[in-house]
């Protein structure tokens, strides 16, 4: 159970996304997204899904982790969809009952912004799923970097998400044992309405927070120790490099982009 | 022999408001050498932990002066090099690590003192190897045991190159086995790398091959001398409410009834002494 919470959605492998540079991919993501919300045509719409099949083939990921992240945001696509075909005003009806018009126009609407949220979610996955959280974290410090000169204190930013995803297990373990202490003194999790149910969490919550302050405590005693702070010229064993693989792949990202932007000139739907 | 640490008549109270008072440590003065493996034997609330923290400046005495290697923790812009010499494992190693790949937590320590990158690797390398965890160095430290953990947390000192290694109670949440592990670590260290130790435990066994020993009870130092003499204070062991060792207990039960028998520390030296009768 530590290892998946650890590793968030990671898919390890090593396959050339696998090994680019994590700030590369963060950066092709924002494009990839932008490059998204510049589509307007079918034409386009079966561009961005090649291109996203050609990604999950080299990425070497299976279609369903992919589809995972799908199934987690298939409820609001499907409100978001429906709602656009509900209240969308333009174009010719084809049904109309009531105070709702559903017209063809509003179908088409409500298709391509399901197709869009859909590429985006299924895009940013395979970022997190060829990348672990650690690295995303190293990726996001350095690309903040630059926010040094305004004095943001991008490393202790950087240490308090690496600090955070550290504790993920070691709090689930810990909620863990609560549960088992209250069930083993009669506290009942799955009975009762909703409210009951909420109630019943408290016992829980309460010795979490407890504990996890106790945690903290002693973190920041052995942070101490380990001289945190201690120089402003912190210096790093990791270090990010840029590669071929990183200049491909920004190469393949903007002839996309091109793509799509040649697209809103074709005539289509 | 050098002398790294110098306690000189050390007094700490713990301030919860304006009148209230605990005790933290009261007149305390002590030497210990380079080199030299001390154990420091109390129970719980006896002052041990205080005297640990005043070791590393965490806490500035009240009294007296706490020197570490010549310098005073009184120096407060010196505190940093206080702290990267003197290293400190503490009681629950999952509370110790920062970072979720191992080599990564090793790391840690030696990049805040900005070391550079070559030999960092060298370092985390070295560290790891010295504690026996190497083939872990990719992993997560979620799965392992309390022993290997807290091997890590060592491991995690060790790469800042501190000359002194405080343990404060690393030993009591493991396992036998967990312990074993640890101590073995902490005491080639001390015979291989010649590193000056600082075991603080409330198991006396822990002391039995100790250069010194000292006993704290309500924040004074009771008892002190080598394993044997302090094992040999029975009453000191008593009132600090401490429990010798089974062997030890033995050897001094026969002695009162008559037996000639020296006292003894451990199972082997029982044995020996047992059969000399």
């Amino acid at each position: 159970m530590g290892r998946d919470i650890t590793f968030g959605q990671y898919y390890p492998g090593d396959s050339f996304i696998h090994r680019m540079d994590p700030r590369a991919k963060i950066l092709l993501s924002i494009l990839y997204i932008v490059t998204v919300f510049l589509c307007v045509s079918f034409y386009s719409y079966l561009a961005v899904f090649l291109f996203l099949a050609i990604l999950i083939l080299v990425a070497r990921v299976p279609l369903r982790s992919v589809l995972k992240s799908v199934k987690a945001i298939l409820f609001l696509v499907m409100l978001t969809a429906a709602i656009n075909i509900l209240f969308y005003r333009e174009g010719s009806p084809l049904l109309q009952f009531w105070v709702i018009r559903i017209t063809d126009e509003g179908l088409i609407f409500s298709a391509k912004m399901a197709l869009r949220l859909l590429f985006l979610v299924i895009g940013t996955t395979l970022v997190t799923l060829t990348t672990t959280p650690m690295n995303l974290t190293d990726g996001m410090e350095s690309l903040m970097s630059p926010l040094k000169v305004v004095k943001f204190p991008v490393h202790d930013v950087a240490i308090i998400m690496s600090i955070a995803l550290r504790f993920i297990p070691s709090l689930m373990e810990e909620i863990d044992k609560i549960i088992m202490a209250q069930k083993a003194r009669g506290a009942a999790f799955d009975s009762g309405g909703l409210i009951a149910r909420a109630k019943a969490l408290l016992p829980i919550l309460i010795p979490l927070f407890v504990s996890a302050f106790r945690r903290a405590d002693e973190l920041a005693l052995a942070l101490d120790a380990r001289c945190y702070n201690a120089t402003p010229n912190r210096t790093k064993m990791k270090e990010l490099k840029f590669g071929y693989r990183d200049l491909v792949a920004s190469v393949a990202c903007l002839l996309f982009m091109g793509v799509i932007i040649l697209l809103r000139f074709y005539p289509g739907v | 022999m050098k002398k790294v640490i110098e306690l000189r008549n050390v007094s700490y109270d713990y301030k919860s408001s304006a009148d209230e008072r605990t005790t933290g440590v009261k007149n305390i003065s002590l030497t210990v050498n380079k080199g030299e493996f001390v154990v420091l034997l109390g129970h719980n609330g006896s002052g041990k932990s205080t005297l640990a923290k005043l070791l590393n400046a965490f806490l500035i005495p009240d009294q007296g002066d706490v020197i570490i290697n010549g310098i005073n923790t009184k120096e407060e812009k010196r505190v940093f090099e206080i702290r990267s010499k003197v290293g400190m494992v503490f009681q629950n190693p999952d509370n110790q690590m920062v970072a979720s790949i191992i080599e990564d937590d090793i790391a840690f320590g030696a990049e805040n003192l900005g070391v550079e990158r070559q030999e960092l690797i060298r370092r985390v390398d070295w560290a790891l190897q010295v504690v026996n965890m190497h083939a872990h160095k990719k992993r997560t430290p979620f799965k392992l045991s309390g022993g290997q953990k807290q091997r890590i947390a060592i491991a995690a000192i060790l790469a800042m190159l501190p000359e002194i290694l405080i343990l404060d109670e690393s030993t009591a949440m493991l396992d036998p086995k967990g312990r074993e592990e640890v101590l073995d670590v902490v005491r080639k260290l001390n015979s291989e790398q010649g590193m000056t130790v600082i075991l603080i435990t409330h198991y006396m066994e822990e002391a039995v091959d100790a250069d010194k020993v000292f006993i704290m009870n309500e924040g004074e130092i009771v008892a002190s001398g080598s394993p044997r003499e302090v094992f040999d204070n029975e009453k000191a062991v008593y009132e600090a409410k401490l429990e010798l060792p089974v062997a030890c207990k033995i050897s001094h039960m026969l002695k009162k009834d008559g037996f000639d028998i020296p006292s003894c520390l451990t199972v082997d030296e029982l044995v020996e002494g047992i059969c000399r009768l």
